[in-house]
C-alpha cells in the first residue's frame, strides 16, 4: 500500500525534478498530439454548430483525404496537383453530401441524420479501400515541401528534440484556426455561416441558403480532415488505424463541449498533453498503455461532473 | 442623431406597382397540421403602401398566415399572388429575395452576434462577391463589405440604436432586441415587411417608439407593412385596413372603424355561447 502510494504521489514528481528535459520532451509532444485531436474536433464542432448534425464520419474524412491525396500520387500525379486534387474532391464529397443525404434528410430526428453518418463512414471506407487500395501507404510530405529533420535543444542537462515536421503541423494548424477565425468574424459568408448556427429560421428569412452553407461548412470540414491526416499521416502513416485515433476527438468534445470552437482546441491539448504525462509518469502503475484509454475515462469524468464541457452552452430542454 | 434620419437612402424597390395598387394577395388559403385546421379558405390582398393589420384571438392562425406568406408553411390549398405572380407555395429563400422580409414574435436574433453583425446579416442577399473572394477576405469582398456597412450604419442611425451597435444581442433588454430585429428586416430593403407582434411585452414608451418607426417605415421608404398585433390602440392608429381571423376563418375584413363595429369580431373578442 505504501509503495502504491509513494508510486502515485511521490515517485512521478521526484522524476519530473530529477529529469526536467524529460519533463518538457513529453509535454510538447503531447502538446502535437494535442494540436491534431484538436483538429479532428474542429471538424466535428463545425458541422455540428451549423447543421446539428453529429458527424460520425470525421474520422474516416481525415483518412479519405490523406488516402486520396497519397493515392493520386501513386499513381503518378506530382505532389502539389494531389494536394489541390484532394482539396477538389473534398469540395466534391461536400457538395454530394448535401444533394444526396442532408437535402433528403432535413427535418428527420438527429439519430436519423447520425445514422446517416455512419453509413457515410462505411461509403468512405470501401470507396476508399476499393479506390486507392487499403494497405497503408507513407505520407509524401516531403514532397509537398514539408519539412524533415530535427533539432535538438540543450537543456537542463539533458536534450530535448523537435521534429521539424511537428513544429511545422503546429503552426500549420495555428494559421488555420486563425484564417478560420478571421473567414468567420469577417465575412458574409461567416456571420451567414454563425446565423444559420444560431436560428435556422431567422437565417431562412433573411434570405441565407441553408443548402449552400451546408456545402460550404461541410468543404471547410473536409479540408480540415486534409490538413489532419497529412500530419498525422507524416508522424505514422497513412492507413484505416487513423480512424481510431480519431475516436478520440470524441473524448475532446465532450471535455470542450460540442459547440465550442475554443472548446475543441483547449480540450484536445488536454486530451494531447494529459494522456502523454500519464503515461509517462503514471503509467507503470497500470502496468502501462494508458495512452489507449486515458481521453475516455476523462470523458467519462466529465459527463458526470460538467456534461456541457468546458465551453458548451449548458442545454435546458422545456419538458 | 435624428438629422440623418432625412438623409437615409433606404426605398422599398421600384417594382413599378402604384401605390394603392395590389400587391399580395392570398386566395382561398387552407392550411393544416395533420388533422388539425389552422387556417381554413381565407382569402385577403395587402395594397401597395399600406398598413394592414392581421388580428384575431390567440390561435386564430395569424402566424401561421404570416409563416404561408413567407414560405415557412405550404398551404394544402390555395394560392399566393405577389406581384402578380400566382405560387401555390412561396419558399423562404425566394420570398426573401424577392422582397419580402419579416420579424418573429418572438425574437429570432442571432444570440451570439453584435447589433451590428445581425443587421449585416440581412444583407447577405444584397452582396454576391462569390467565396472564393470571401476566403481570401481581400479585393472586392472587402469592398463590397465596406458599401454595405454603410446602409446598415443608416439602419442603425435610423433607429437609434448607435449605442449598443457592438453589443453581443443576447444582453440586450427585450425591448431593443425587438428594434434590432426590425433592423435586419430593414436592412433587406424589403417591398413587403410582415411584423409578427412588434410590440408585444413593451413598455408604453416603448411601444411608442415602435409605432413611430412603423410609420416612418412606411411613409419615408414607401415600404408596405403587414403586422401582428394585440394592442388595439396601436392596431386602430396605424393601420389602413384590418383582416380580423377567427379559427383560422376570416371574419371580418376592412377600415379598423368597420372592423370594430363588426358584430362577429366582438364575439369573437368576448365570447358568446355557441
Amino acid at each position: 500500500m505504501q509503495e502504491l502510494l509513494h508510486q502515485i504521489f511521490v515517485a512521478p514528481f521526484t522524476l519530473i525534478y530529477e529529469l526536467p528535459d524529460l519533463f518538457i520532451q513529453t509535454i510538447w509532444e503531447g502538446f502535437v498530439a494535442g494540436v491534431l485531436y484538436s483538429l479532428i474536433a474542429l471538424g466535428f464542432v463545425l458541422i455540428f454548430k451549423a447543421s446539428g448534425v453529429f458527424n460520425f464520419a470525421q474520422g474516416i474524412m481525415v483518412v479519405f483525404a490523406a488516402l486520396a491525396m497519397v493515392g493520386l500520387h501513386e499513381m503518378g500525379v506530382p505532389a502539389w496537383l494531389s494536394l489541390i486534387l484532394a482539396i477538389a474532391i473534398m469540395w466534391a464529397l461536400a457538395w454530394g453530401i448535401e444533394r444526396v443525404v442532408l437535402r433528403k434528410l432535413v427535418n428527420q430526428p438527429d439519430a436519423i441524420l447520425l445514422m446517416a453518418t455512419i453509413g457515410l463512414t462505411l461509403l468512405l471506407k470501401g470507396v476508399g479501400e476499393t479506390v486507392f487500395g487499403g494497405e497503408p501507404k507513407s505520407m509524401i510530405h516531403t514532397e509537398l515541401g514539408l519539412p524533415t529533420g530535427v533539432t535538438d535543444w540543450n537543456a537542463f542537462g539533458g536534450l530535448v528534440s523537435f521534429q521539424h515536421i511537428d513544429v511545422a503541423a503546429v503552426v500549420i494548424a495555428v494559421l488555420m484556426v486563425i484564417g478560420l477565425g478571421i473567414f468567420f468574424s469577417k465575412t458574409r459568408i461567416g456571420r451567414a455561416l454563425r446565423a444559420v448556427a444560431d436560428d435556422h429560421q431567422a437565417a431562412l428569412s433573411v434570405g441565407i441558403s441553408l443548402n449552400q452553407i451546408w456545402v460550404i461548412v461541410w468543404f471547410a470540414a473536409g479540408v480540415v480532415a486534409l490538413v489532419t491526416g497529412i500530419m498525422w499521416g507524416a508522424r505514422s502513416e497513412v492507413s484505416f488505424a487513423l480512424e481510431i485515433i480519431a475516436l478520440k476527438a470524441l473524448a475532446v468534445l465532450i471535455l470542450g463541449g460540442f459547440t465550442s470552437i475554443p472548446g475543441a482546441i483547449v480540450g484536445g491539448l488536454i486530451i494531447g498533453i494529459g494522456e502523454k504525462v500519464f503515461e509517462v509518469y503514471w503509467g507503470s502503475i497500470f502496468g502501462g498503455g494508458v495512452e489507449a484509454w486515458f481521453a475516455y475515462v476523462l470523458a467519462l469524468i466529465f459527463l458526470l461532473f460538467r456534461p456541457q464541457g468546458l465551453f458548451g452552452e449548458k442545454i435546458i430542454e422545456r419538458v | 442623431m435624428n438629422q440623418h434620419v432625412t438623409h437615409v437612402e433606404l426605398h422599398a424597390p421600384d417594382d413599378g406597382i402604384a401605390p394603392g395598387a395590389e400587391l399580395l394577395r392570398v386566395d382561398d388559403v387552407s392550411l393544416s397540421f395533420g388533422g388539425v385546421k389552422a387556417i381554413s379558405d381565407v382569402s385577403f390582398n395587402i395594397n401597395k403602401g399600406e398598413i394592414r393589420a392581421i388580428i384575431g384571438p390567440n390561435g386564430a392562425g395569424k402566424t401561421s398566415m404570416l409563416n404561408v406568406i413567407n414560405g415557412f408553411y405550404h398551404p394544402q390549398i390555395g394560392t399566393i399572388t405577389f406581384r402578380g405572380e400566382v405560387r401555390r407555395r412561396m419558399r423562404p429563400h425566394v420570398a426573401a429575395s424577392s422582397g419580402i422580409s419579416r420579424t418573429f414574435q418572438n425574437v429570432a436574433l442571432f444570440k451570439g452576434m453584435s447589433t451590428l453583425d445581425n443587421i449585416m446579416s440581412g444583407r447577405s442577399l444584397k452582396m454576391n462577391k462569390n467565396f472564393f473572394w470571401q476566403m481570401l477576405y481581400f479585393g472586392p469582398a472587402r469592398e463590397e463589405e465596406i458599401e454595405h456597412r454603410h446602409k446598415v450604419e443608416e439602419i442603425i442611425d435610423f433607429l437609434e440604436i448607435a449605442h449598443i451597435r457592438r453589443t453581443p444581442v443576447g444582453k440586450l433588454p427585450y425591448g431593443l432586441q425587438k428594434r434590432v430585429e426590425l433592423g435586419r428586416a430593414l436592412a433587406l430593403e424589403p417591398d413587403l415587411l410582415l411584423l409578427d407582434e412588434p410590440m408585444a411585452g413593451m413598455n408604453l414608451e416603448e411601444k411608442e417608439d415602435m409605432s413611430r418607426f412603423i410609420i416612418e417605415v412606411n411613409q419615408q421608404f414607401g415600404t408596405t407593412i403587414a403586422l401582428i398585433e394585440h394592442d388595439m390602440g396601436v392596431v386602430m392608429d396605424l393601420a389602413d385596413r384590418v383582416v380580423v381571423l377567427d379559427y383560422g376563418k376570416k371574419i371580418a375584413d376592412g377600415s379598423p372603424q368597420e372592423v370594430q363595429a363588426n358584430q362577429n369580431v366582438i364575439d369573437a373578442y368576448l365570447g358568446v355561447p355557441h
